[in-house]
C-alpha cells in the first residue's frame, strides 16, 4: 500500500518523466539500405556510416538524433512498401540511401509525394534527368562522371588500346554505362568489338568471359558492381585474361574490392572509384580518423557515401530546421568541404558535383600497409551539363 | 474450417478478418500487402492444398497481373473494374495454358515444368523493358477511380481508402473461392489430391478439372497481383521473380494446406515476422526457416491446422472436466 508522501512522490516522479518525453524532441533519420538479401554486405557497411555521421553530429536543430534502417532486403518492392509505411504511420520525412538504382527510383517517387527529403548515392542517370525530383538528391557521380572520369584517364595512360569488350549488367544502372562508354569511344575512334548482358541474379561469368577472349579486345570494361564485379574480375584473371589486356572496372567498391580480390588478382587492374581512404581533404582525414576510432576500421565507400550524405542532411536541418522545403531550398546550390574535396550541389537537378577517383591495383611487395592496396592515378569530376540532363524538378 | 460450417459464418470470420487487420499490424500498407498476399497464397493452396498439385510458377501469374494491371492502368483511363475484370481474365487465360501444358507430365516433371514457365516468364519480363520496365519496374503505376453509375467516382489516393477497396475485394474473393471448394467442384479436387488415378476411373475429367483449378489459381493471383502494383504505385521486377513464388508456397505451408484461413494466417504470419526478424539480423530467412521447422514439427498441418486441433483438445478438455463436474 502507498503512503500519501510516496504518491505524491510517485505522482511528480511520473510527471516530470512524462514532460521530460514531451519535451526531448528526437528527429529520425531513415536509412533506405539492403540489409539483408544479395546486397547485405552493403547495407551494413552503409549502416556505420549513418551510425557514424549521427554520433559526430551529436544533436541537429537541438534534437536527439535517431536512425532507422528500412531493409530494403535488396528488393525495390520490400523497399517501395516500407518507405510508405514508415511515411503514413510516422509522418517520415529524411531519408538517407539506397543500392539499387531501381530502389532509390521508387523510394524517390514516395518520399516526393510525402515532401520529404532524399539523398541516394545510386548511379542510375535517370535519378538526376528523366525521372528527378525536387524531393531527390544524388551524392555519387552518375554513370556518365564515372565512366568519363575513369576511361578517360585508362585510353591516356595507354595509347595502344585500339578495341574494347563490354561485360553489362542488363538493367538502367549497366544500360546507361553502356550508352556512356559507347559514346566516349566513338569520340575517341575506339572500336568496341562486343558486349555481354547479364543479369542481377548471374554468378557464373566464364560464358562471358570466353567471348570476351575470342574478341580479343586491347581492354575489357567491366560495367557491373558488387559481387557481380568481383567474380567476373576473378574468372577473368583465372582464364588470364589479365596477362592479354587490360582490365578496368568502372564502378568499384573501392577497398571492399580490393580487398576481397587481394593484391595476387587485382594488381595491375584499374578501379573507378567514388571514394578513397587516401583522400588529403580534411573532411575526409576527420572521417577516417572518426571510423578508425569507432569501428577499429579504414572507410569503404558504403560507409563513406551514406556518411557523406548524412552529414550534409544533418547540417542543413542543423542550419535551417525541419521544414523540408527550407531544406531544399539551403541545399540547392550549396558548396561544401566534403570527403572528396570541394563539393557542389547543383540547383537545376540535385546533383552533388564531387571526384571520381581512378585507382590501380599494387603489387603486395609496393604496398606500405595492409590498406595500401592501390594507388591513386586520378581524381576529376565529369557532369553532364543541367541543359542535357532532362530534369524538370516537380 | 469444415464444409458443415454455414456460409454467413464464413462472411462473418472473412469481414472481421478485413476489418480488424489494420489495428493488428503496424501499418495500413503492411495490413493491405497481408490481403494482397492471403489472395495470392489462397490461389496457391487451391492447386497444392486443394489439388495436389505442386507450383513454382505463381509469381508468373502475380507478376502478369501487376503488368496487366499497371499497363492498362497506365494507357488507357477505362477505371478500376475494367482493369481489374481484364487483369483477373488475363490470369486465367495465362494460367490455362500454362496448366494445360504442365499437367501433361505428372510429380516432379510437373513441378519443373511450373518452374520452367516462370522462369520463363522472368526473362521476358527482364528483357522486354520497353514494355514491363526491365529491372526498373514500371512506375508511376496509377490507382485508377471507381466508376458505378448512378454514384460520383471513387478514388483511392491514400493508404486507408486503398486499404478498404481491397479489403472489399478480399472479402468477396475469399468468399467466392471458400462457395467453390465447398462446391461439388470443390470435392472433386479433393478427391484429385486424394486419389488421381480413382478420380479417373470414377468418370472425372480429371484432366478438365486441373485446367480448370489452374485458371482460378491464375485468376486470383493476378489479381493480387495487379492490386499490389496499385499498392506501391509501382510494378517490380521481382515481382515475377522465382523468389514471389517460394514465398507465396511457404505461407501456403506455413499458415496450412488446404484451408482458406491457413493461407490468410500463413500470409500474415510470413510478412510481419519477416519485417520483424529482418530488423534483428540479416540473415533473417534462417530465422524464418528455424520458425517454419519449428511449425512443421508441433503443427505438421500449418498454423492453421494447429489451431483448430489446440482448440478442440481444449473444447474436449473442457467437456470432460463438465461432465466430471456433473456426474460428481
Amino acid at each position: 500500500m502507498l503512503t500519501k508522501g510516496k504518491m505524491i512522490v510517485a505522482a511528480a516522479s511520473a510527471l516530470m518523466i512524462t514532460s521530460g518525453v514531451a519535451t526531448a524532441a528526437e528527429l529520425t533519420i531513415y536509412n533506405v539500405a539492403s540489409v539483408s538479401g544479395a546486397f547485405a554486405n552493403f547495407g551494413k557497411q552503409a549502416e556505420k556510416g549513418v551510425k557514424l555521421a549521427i554520433e559526430a553530429k551529436g544533436k541537429a536543430a537541438g534534437m536527439d538524433l535517431k536512425m532507422v534502417t528500412v531493409d530494403t532486403e535488396s528488393n525495390a518492392g520490400k523497399a517501395a512498401r516500407k518507405v510508405k509505411a514508415v511515411i503514413g504511420k510516422d509522418d517520415a520525412k529524411f531519408f538517407i540511401g539506397s543500392t539499387l538504382s531501381s530502389t532509390a527510383l521508387a523510394v524517390g517517387k514516395e518520399v516526393n509525394k510525402a515532401g520529404g527529403i532524399y539523398i541516394n548515392g545510386s548511379g542510375a542517370d535517370e535519378i538526376t534527368g528523366k525521372q528527378c525530383n525536387k524531393s531527390m538528391f544524388r551524392w555519387s557521380a552518375p554513370t556518365y562522371g564515372a565512366v568519363n572520369a575513369s576511361l578517360t584517364t585508362v585510353l591516356d595512360r595507354n595509347p595502344n588500346i585500339k578495341t574494347v569488350y563490354t561485360i553489362t549488367p542488363k538493367y538502367v544502372f549497366g544500360e546507361a554505362m553502356l550508352e556512356n562508354a559507347k559514346i566516349l569511344l566513338e569520340k575517341r575512334g575506339i572500336k568496341l568489338v562486343g558486349n555481354s548482358y547479364h543479369s542481377l541474379k548471374e554468378s557464373e561469368f566464364s560464358g562471358y568471359i570466353g567471348q570476351a577472349m575470342a574478341a580479343k579486345p586491347d581492354l575489357l570494361l567491366l560495367l557491373n558492381f558488387g559481387s557481380l564485379a568481383t567474380n567476373t574480375i576473378q574468372q577473368a584473371v583465372n582464364f588470364g585474361l589479365k596477362d592479354k589486356m587490360k582490365i578496368l572496372l568502372v564502378w568499384s567498391n573501392g577497398i571492399d574490392h580490393l580487398r576481397t580480390l587481394g593484391p595476387k588478382i587485382s594488381e595491375g587492374i584499374y578501379f573507378g572509384s567514388q571514394y578513397w581512404h587516401d583522400e588529403e581533404a580534411p573532411a575526409n582525414k576527420e572521417f577516417v580518423a572518426l571510423s578508425r576510432k569507432m569501428f577499429g576500421e579504414t572507410p569503404n565507400y558504403p560507409m563513406a557515401h551514406y556518411y557523406q550524405m548524412t552529414k550534409l542532411m544533418l547540417d542543413a536541418i542543423d542550419k535551417v530546421g525541419t521544414d523540408p522545403v527550407k531544406i531544399r531550398a539551403h541545399l540547392e546550390g550549396l558548396s561544401y568541404a566534403g570527403i572528396t574535396g570541394d563539393e557542389m550541389i547543383r540547383a537545376e537537378d540535385h546533383q552533388v558535383e564531387k571526384y571520381f577517383y581512378l585507382l590501380e591495383g599494387k603489387a603486395k611487395a609496393d604496398m606500405n600497409d595492409d590498406d595500401d592496396l592501390a594507388a591513386t592515378l586520378s581524381k576529376k569530376k565529369y557532369f553532364l551539363p543541367t541543359s542535357e540532363t532532362g530534369c524538370v524538378l516537380g | 474450417m469444415s464444409t458443415s460450417v454455414p456460409f454467413r459464418v464464413h462472411i462473418a470470420a472473412s469481414v472481421i478478418i478485413a476489418a480488424a487487420l489494420p489495428f493488428l499490424v503496424p501499418s495500413t500498407v503492411l495490413a493491405t500487402e497481408i490481403l494482397i498476399f492471403g489472395m495470392a497464397v489462397i490461389g496457391c493452396n487451391l492447386l497444392l492444398g486443394y489439388t495436389g498439385l505442386l507450383s513454382f510458377g505463381q509469381a508468373l501469374f502475380f507478376g502478369a497481373g501487376a503488368y496487366i494491371a499497371s499497363l492498362t492502368a497506365i494507357h488507357w483511363e477505362i477505371g478500376l473494374i475494367p482493369v481489374l475484370l481484364l487483369t483477373i481474365l488475363a490470369g486465367a487465360i495465362l494460367a490455362a495454358i500454362v496448366g494445360y501444358l504442365a499437367i501433361r507430365r505428372q510429380g516432379i516433371y510437373f513441378v519443373m515444368l511450373t518452374l520452367a514457365f516462370g522462369q520463363l516468364g522472368y526473362y521476358i519480363a527482364f528483357l522486354a523493358e520497353e514494355i514491363t520496365g526491365g529491372e526498373d519496374g514500371l512506375l508511376d503505376v496509377p490507382r485508377p477511380p471507381l466508376e458505378l453509375p448512378l454514384l460520383p467516382d471513387m478514388t483511392f489516393a491514400n493508404d486507408a481508402s486503398f486499404y478498404g477497396l481491397t479489403a472489399v475485394i478480399f472479402v468477396l474473393c475469399f468468399l467466392m473461392m471458400q462457395r467453390l471448394v465447398d462446391s461439388p467442384l470443390g470435392s472433386v479436387l479433393k478427391a484429385i489430391r486424394q486419389n488421381e488415378k480413382r478420380a479417373e476411373a470414377i468418370g472425372y475429367q480429371v484432366r478438365l478439372y486441373k485446367i480448370a483449378v489452374f485458371a482460378f489459381s491464375g485468376a486470383i493471383t493476378a489479381l493480387a497481383g495487379g492490386l499490389y502494383a496499385m499498392m506501391l504505385n509501382f510494378a517490380p521486377l521481382s515481382n515475377i521473380d522465382i523468389e514471389t513464388s517460394e514465398q507465396i508456397l511457404f505461407m501456403a505451408v506455413l499458415g496450412g494446406l488446404g484451408s482458406l484461413y491457413g493461407s490468410v494466417i500463413g500470409a500474415g504470419v510470413f510478412l510481419v515476422a519477416s519485417d520483424f526478424f529482418s530488423e534483428l539480423w540479416p540473415r533473417w530467412m534462417l530465422l524464418l526457416g528455424l520458425f517454419l521447422v519449428v511449425v512443421m514439427m508441433f503443427a505438421p498441418g500449418g498454423l492453421w491446422h494447429g489451431l483448430v486441433v489446440g482448440f478442440e483438445r481444449l473444447r474436449g478438455r473442457h467437456k470432460t472436466s463438465t461432465e466430471e463436474n456433473d456426474h460428481g
